[in-house]
């Protein structure tokens, strides 16, 4: 318990680091904000006028926190690109598309690849360990985006069994939008599944050449019960750490393949704002991610402490 | 009468890339039901593979050529596997030698202990528990309950070793096979397992194959025994017969005792001069956390005299080799005094023979490491000196082009010890150089450190945990318990007249003095003589920082000892001991 | 010692020092301009004049994607370069003298570890702007931490070990032990995390190129390549299929070479 009030308070403090950091970086860009909302023409008394009111003449430790202040009401001001509209309503519509996007490839991830990593290991070096060996290495070599455009071209143009850029919104119906996300979902989730079979087939060999596993068969296992009675407990305590790394990655990859698919999540909404120098819209999102990664990391942690006794009082 | 096991021409072949390599060579032998049958040999002889074929746990690439091996008579060779795996666990069972490691991790004890049960009987879970907890009562585990729930790294060495015991005995198999049981167990805890694997062997009536590389406890625990020498039986006959008269080279090599120890006569200038030496860690938890401190020595005083080979005896964990980085001044958190006499150069030779020299360089760049840094800048002169010294420690020159890899264990502490030399070392510290060799290769290297000891009157502080070891080579011993020099004094005094109760439970512990007697061919001791141990523990316990170290563990201790600190008594001769008893009441 | 064949490593670098001249030779001949237009030649099929084909303006596809794969291995080995040095001098440092301040380092690398590259990646391109040079920059520098978490587990390793005790015994000074006598040891593994880091680094230049927040025309890239194909993938799928193609060999070959070191050192 007290381990784990001591890991709140570092998060806390890490999630504080954080924010301060993309803040005053974002602060220290030539050309602030009310350059970039009133356009090159404007004469610097115009510019004068507008900063006060945006309060951008304030020391930094305070703009910091009344942005903080904000943030913490889900205020994050308004986008300088959409005049009028706030940045929490432009996330809004954004983020259950990323979320879904996200939780549908780690499905179709953790569906597939821990089966397939015990089964590499327990055949290991026979020809299904050998064929997938040489599946993962390809799958873990496709740029995401390329693999978003080869599906797009085989189902998509091809087959017909989506229509690029025809995307609905969860709202709308949810069919409709998890059947066209389905793709852009499976381009993210391939070569993560890739790492985690890698990951987890290495993890069992390792475990399985460990004493215990001579005591486990000593006393008239079968090489299931080894496998499945002491060795996958003992595995998954690494891969848990990794799947940590895994979703992560998930959220980098859908940056890149909403833009493929032209799905309307976070991601896309990012990349224009940082085209577009938005910096309002980026902060905010920079400090969702962190929040995200940050929290998923905790999570780990206590799964961690569960699943290994060694850690639990240490 | 049929024997339990027959083994039958069996070789074990390992496949190495196009060649292959014979581990077992047409091996035949027997094990009666209810003998203990020592198997004796060194690493990578071959001693454990045909036990390992035996139970059907040989490693993956391993082949058997040829033979056969019959279990009550049944040839386990042609049996399916789901047969052979029936007989696992429930006829035959097994213990290793790491106890650290042969439990899983992540499983409470209880569990793994019933495991048997549950694999090859229908009991109901609540009989299994109790025939759990009684398995566990039986290896002496007093408090059986409260460990069925525990996990094994909250367990000592000892008692995970007699969890070992108990899972192997709960489905009371009629044959034990224990590869090297007490291998990487204290003196002590050796010596209670020992004795725990009599009180089964007795009680139980349980065929135990003992394998051992080492002799005095096969000697102490088997009645008949094989040595094995390169994948084949050298020798095979009663304990007695063959410790009497070896008729093989290498079991004579092998019983051929440590080199004689050389008179030494302690009144040289003083070495090494440790005053009131406290040691401790700082700990600290995580980057804002407390600090702790550890402490790891406690108000050590100690003398090494020019040209005496003192001997440091302790088990693991006690302190011996923070104290030797204490006085290479490797560690710097202590108080009192550490005093080195000037041109000393104090330099160590380590325990692990893998991990001593730079696997990176060859031999000739590491031993010139040592001229670099004393500022000989000439190459060649550097490769002259390590040519000679190459030649000192018994080694050609040519292993200069050497990696260390390339070099077996005997070799690379050759290689430590040379470059040790080079440093022109008047004062060597010596960290169980000798516990990771074989026992052919050790006397040789204890040869080695006496005839350097004699040609270059060095001071040796030989720390090992070895009673054996430490009374061949040291004129003068400190035995010492959790980070307390507990008694001090001429080898010969000590060993002869132990004081402190702890320096008498290690001499009653050292497996050839039990066997053999004091003088060496004694009688054996009576049977149960040893079980005086089996109440020992080793789960150390927090102690009272005031009270006498030994107290938690001490079979004479009274009420008194707990709070205060006996102080030490001299027995005159330089034999002190730090005991209650040698104090006026 | 007998050396067992070591198949990825033979592969993986046949096939990265085949793009390497590939890449090079794109630097100094191609067979046609690669901003040269064709209006005649718009869009077609590999053919023997055009072996990888033509694009939407008449451009010859083979002679951009040499000239393309000449900017992914420069932008690579600069990346690299920059994350394996201080990568490894940090990682030295902080794992031979530990303490507070290795406390500090490890914790903020393991924050940035813990981001997605690729969004620390844009979040300096939002700053810096996009261009080869300043993807080299922030790729460069987010490499930082990998390196250093590796090197460090490595010296923390070794630095337990009695022969690097026993150089300090001697009076050896903490740079000879750390360059001296630690670091040959990790030579394997920081190789290793080289390929790793070549990877990715390819990787990663073609996503931020493909988003248009990488490198800038007329710089050619490949992940500006395909992102200009996707709109033609119907028409001219090759536009999209050899650039594509080109970044998966390369990276596989970078792959496989870390699988093959990866061998080595076990």
């Amino acid at each position: 318990m007290k381990l784990i009030i001591r890991k709140l308070i570092t998060l806390i403090i890490t999630l504080l680091v954080i924010s301060f950091l993309s803040f005053a970086a974002f602060s220290l860009i030539p050309g602030d904000a009310a350059l970039t909302r009133l356009g090159q023409d404007a004469t610097p008394q115009q510019l004068a006028a507008l900063r006060a009111e945006m309060g951008l003449d304030d020391p930094l430790p305070e703009r910091y926190a009344d942005w903080l202040a904000g943030a913490l009401r889900g205020d994050f001001g308004e986008s300088y690109r959409y005049e009028g509209t706030t940045v929490a309503s432009l996330l809004s519509q954004r983020l259950p598309v990323t979320v879904l996007l996200a939780v549908l490839s780690l499905i179709m991830i953790t569906a597939v690849s821990l089966p397939l990593g015990i089964a590499c290991a327990r055949y290991s070096g026979k020809w299904l360990d050998i064929l997938v060996n040489q599946l993962t290495q390809l799958a873990m070599a496709i740029p995401p985006f390329f693999l978003g455009m080869i599906l797009t071209y085989v189902f998509g143009l091809t087959l017909r069994w989506f229509q690029p850029g025809d995307f609905t919104q969860p709202s709308e119906d949810l069919a409709a939008c998890l059947s066209y996300l389905a793709f852009p979902a499976l381009a993210v989730a391939l070569p993560k599944i890739a790492m985690v079979v890698r990951f987890l087939r290495g993890s069992v060999l390792s475990e399985m050449g460990k004493d215990y596993v001579r005591t486990a068969f000593s006393k008239g296992n079968s090489e299931n019960g080894v496998l499945y009675g002491h060795v996958l407990g003992n595995a998954m305590i690494p891969v848990v750490t990794f799947f940590a790394m895994v979703i992560a990655e998930i959220l980098a990859g859908s940056i890149v393949v909403e833009q493929v698919f032209s799905v309307p999540g976070v991601g896309r909404l990012l990349i224009s704002s940082i085209s577009d120098r938005d910096y309002p819209v980026v902060q905010a999102i920079v400090l969702y991610v962190a929040a995200a990664t940050v929290l998923i990391n905790f999570a780990v942690d206590l799964l961690y402490q569960l699943l290994d006794p060694r850690v639990r009082e240490a | 009468m049929q024997p339990l096991v027959e083994i039958n021409n069996l070789s074990i072949r390992f496949p190495e890339g196009e060649s292959s390599f014979d581990a077992v060579k047409k091996i035949s032998f027997t094990v009666g039901a209810g003998e203990i049958l020592g198997v004796v040999g060194e690493s990578g002889s071959g001693k454990s593979m045909s036990a390992l074929a035996l139970m059907g746990l040989l490693p993956r690439d391993a082949e058997v050529v040829s033979g056969e091996i019959r279990f009550r008579g049944q040839d386990l060779l042609a049996m399916t596997d789901a047969e052979r795996r029936r007989l696992r666990g429930q006829e035959m069972a097994m213990v290793f030698q790491e106890p650290m490691t042969s439990l899983n991790p992540v499983m409470k004890i209880g569990k793994q202990v019933g495991e048997s049960l549950r694999l090859h009987t229908d009991l109901p879970a609540r009989e299994i528990r109790e025939r759990t907890v009684a398995a566990l009562r039986e290896v002496g585990l007093a408090d059986a309950e409260a460990i069925c729930e525990r996990y094994p790294h909250e367990l000592s060495g000892g008692m995970r070793q007699r969890v070992m015991l108990a899972q192997a005995m709960i489905t009371s198999p009629s044959l034990l096979i224990a590869d090297e049981p007490t291998t990487a167990l204290d003196c002590v805890v050796q010596a209670q397992i020992l004795e725990l694997l009599k009180k089964i062997h007795r009680e139980r009536g349980t065929a135990i194959v003992f394998i051992s590389h080492d002799l005095n406890v096969i000697r102490e625990i088997s009645s008949r025994v094989l040595v094995v020498w390169k994948g084949q039986i050298v020798e095979e006959g009663s304990t007695k017969e063959v410790f009497s008269s070896p008729r093989h080279e290498y079991t004579r090599r092998l019983i051929a005792s440590y080199p004689a120890r050389e008179p030494q006569d302690g009144k040289g200038k003083p070495v090494l001069r440790l005053r009131d030496l406290d040691v401790w860690y700082e700990t600290r938890r995580g980057l804002f956390g407390k600090k702790g401190k550890k402490q790891v020595i406690r108000g050590v005083s100690l003398t090494a005299r020019e040209g005496e080979i003192l001997g440091i005896v302790g088990e693991s964990g006690c302190g011996k080799s923070t104290l030797c980085k204490t006085i290479l001044g490797l560690h710097n958190r202590y108080a009192g005094t550490v005093e080195v006499a000037d041109g000393a150069r104090p330099q160590m030779v380590f325990q692990d023979p893998a991990g001593s020299l730079n696997p990176a360089r060859t031999v000739g760049w590491i031993l010139e490491e040592p001229l670099r840094l004393r500022g000989i800048s000439d190459r060649e002169e550097r490769k002259r000196l390590v040519a000679s010294m190459l030649k000192e420690v018994g080694l050609d020159a040519s292993f200069a082009g050497r990696r260390p890899r390339e070099l077996s264990g005997g070799q690379r502490q050759r290689i430590s010890i040379g470059a040790a030399l080079l440093m022109d070392s008047r004062l060597l510290i010596a960290d169980e150089p000798v516990s990771a060799l074989d026992v052919t290769v050790q006397s040789q290297i204890l040869a080695l450190f006496a005839r350097m000891h004699r040609e270059r009157k060095l001071t040796i502080l030989f720390i090992s945990h070895d009673l054996n070891v430490v009374r061949s080579l040291c004129g003068r011993i400190a035995v010492i318990y959790r980070g307390e020099i507990v008694e001090e004094g001429r080898a010969d005094d000590v060993y002869e007249h132990p004081a402190h109760p702890y320096t008498k439970l290690l001499l009653a512990s050292v497996a050839g003095r039990r066997a053999a007697g004091e003088d060496g061919r004694g009688p054996e001791r009576p049977e149960g003589a040893g079980e005086a141990f089996l109440g020992l523990t080793d789960q150390k316990t927090e102690r009272a920082p005031e009270g006498c170290v030994f107290f938690d563990r001490c079979p004479e201790r009274c009420a008194s000892c707990r709070d205060k600190r006996p102080d030490p008594t001299d027995l005159g001769g330089g034999h002190t001991f730090r005991c209650r008893r040698g104090q006026p009441a | 010692m007998k050396r067992k064949k070591n198949y990825s490593l033979t592969v993986g670098g046949t096939l990265t020092l085949v793009f390497l001249l590939f890449a090079l030779v794109g630097q100094v001949w191609t067979p046609y301009s690669p901003t040269a237009m064709d209006s005649t030649a718009v869009c077609l099929f590999p053919c023997a004049a055009h072996p990888m084909g033509t694009d939407n303006f008449g451009r010859d596809i083979l002679s951009r994607v040499m000239e393309g794969s000449g900017s992914t291995f420069f932008v690579a080995i600069c990346t690299v370069l920059i994350g394996g040095a201080f990568g490894t001098l940090i990682g030295a440092l902080t794992g031979y003298f530990g303490g507070r301040a290795d406390n500090l380092v490890m914790r903020f690398n393991d924050i940035l570890l813990s981001f997605p590259s690729i969004l620390l990646a844009l979040i300096f391109v939002s700053l810096l702007g996009p261009g080869r040079y300043n993807i080299i920059l922030a790729l460069g520098v987010l490499f930082i931490p990998s390196f250093a978490r590796i090197v460090r587990s490595e010296v923390i390793r070794f630095r337990e070990l009695d022969f690097v005790r026993s150089a300090r015994i001697m009076g050896a000074g903490p740079l000879r032990i750390i360059f001296f006598h630690i670091l040959p040891n990790a030579r394997v593994s920081i190789l290793t995390a080289a390929a790793i880091g070549f990877n990715n680094a390819v990787l990663a230049e073609a996503s931020m190129s493909y988003l248009s927040l990488g490198i800038q025309p007329p710089d050619p890239s490949l992940g500006r390549m395909l992102s200009e194909a996707q709109s033609y993938l119907f028409q001219a799928p090759w536009y999209a299929i050899f650039p594509g193609l080109t970044i998966i060999l390369i990276v596989l070959g970078f792959s496989m070479v870390s699988e093959g070191l990866r061998a080595i050192r076990e």
